[in-house]
């Protein structure tokens, strides 16, 4: 029981050789980008999807920060369609991966804190010290801050990381449940049942959820340095 | 391939690359730095546990040190 809860969170191999490339490469192929002018309607949909969310993201930033829109878009995109991808059965969710979070939350934060280095040098400096700070405690709050600054890549990272794979294991966890007490007690498995239909809706509310909110805190931190 | 690579890719993002991305590259080196020293302490540490290993059940008995290194399926 133990080995099957986590070993949907294994790296897939096919014949010795990981697939992993194969399966972060699939959800690209749902998006088709057709150089038409007037559209399926798959495509149209999704065009008018990214360009209301787009549109509500980048109405903060400045023009230094719309350069990032296709970044920002592209983010949102593919960590929204893994997520949900992942909620199909015994498929492989490559946002459970911590190093994979990682690896998109660390070079997105490094950018947009070396842009504001780059560009607005005092600005960021100045961010290590919030105004009105009593004098006594200015020491202490520069290394809380600096702290706070390194930390925020990682909490990007085990946010995302945290919720899918906690999802994953409570709908694991509750199915199998359902399946053990369908031979004891049938109401008890149809009260099951029901949660796990629940939680399902939840996780694909997760599973978006989480998209934005890492696409929003990237955005931020952006915002804050340009 | 390698054409309509470029004429589809490079071509359309290469301001994006060139430019706009720079301090997300920079970003990219740091992040593969880390990796680089996560992988390397790793193998540091599994290569000392075969030595202590193999000092602890007898000097005399040299096992080869590829037999303590455990391929890690989630390792990248």
């Amino acid at each position: 029981m133990n080995e099957n809860l986590f070993a949907s969170f294994t790296t897939p191999m096919m014949m010795g050789v990981p697939i992993v490339v194969l399966i972060i490469i699939f959800p690209s192929i749902l998006f088709p980008s057709p150089n038409r002018l007037i559209n399926n309607r798959l495509a149209t949909v999704q065009q008018w999807l990214i360009q209301l969310v787009s549109k509500h993201m980048l109405s903060i930033h400045n023009y230094k920060g719309q350069t990032w829109a296709l970044m920002l878009m592209s983010l949102i995109l593919f960590i929204g369609s893994t997520n949900l991808l992942g909620l199909l059965p015994h498929s492989f969710t490559p946002t459970t991966q911590l190093s994979m979070n990682l690896g998109m939350a660390i070079p997105l934060w490094a950018g947009t804190v070396v842009m504001g280095f780059r560009h607005k040098t005092k600005a960021s400096l100045a961010h290590f010290l919030p105004q009105g700070t009593p004098l006594p405690l200015i020491p202490m709050l520069v290394i809380i801050e600096t702290i706070s600054l390194f930390i925020q890549p990682v909490a990007l990272a085990v946010r995302l990381t945290a919720n899918i794979t906690a999802g994953h294991l409570l709908i694991h966890l509750i199915g199998g449940a359902t399946l053990v007490l369908m031979n004891i007690n049938p109401v008890t498995a149809l009260i099951t049942f029901i949660i796990l239909i629940l939680l399902t809706i939840l996780e694909l509310a997760v599973a978006l959820i989480q998209a934005y909110v890492f696409t929003l805190l990237v955005s931020l931190y952006l915002h804050d340095n340009t | 391939m390698l054409q309509s690579l470029i004429k589809n890719v490079w071509i359309p993002m290469k301001p994006y690359y060139t430019q706009v991305y720079q301090e997300i590259w920079l970003g990219m080196g740091l992040m593969s730095v880390i990796v680089y020293k996560i992988r390397s302490a790793d193998k540091r540490s599994k290569a000392l546990k075969g030595k202590i290993f193999a000092s602890s059940n007898g000097g005399e008995r040299k096992t080869p040190s590829h037999l303590f290194r455990t391929r890690c399926v989630t390792a990248y």
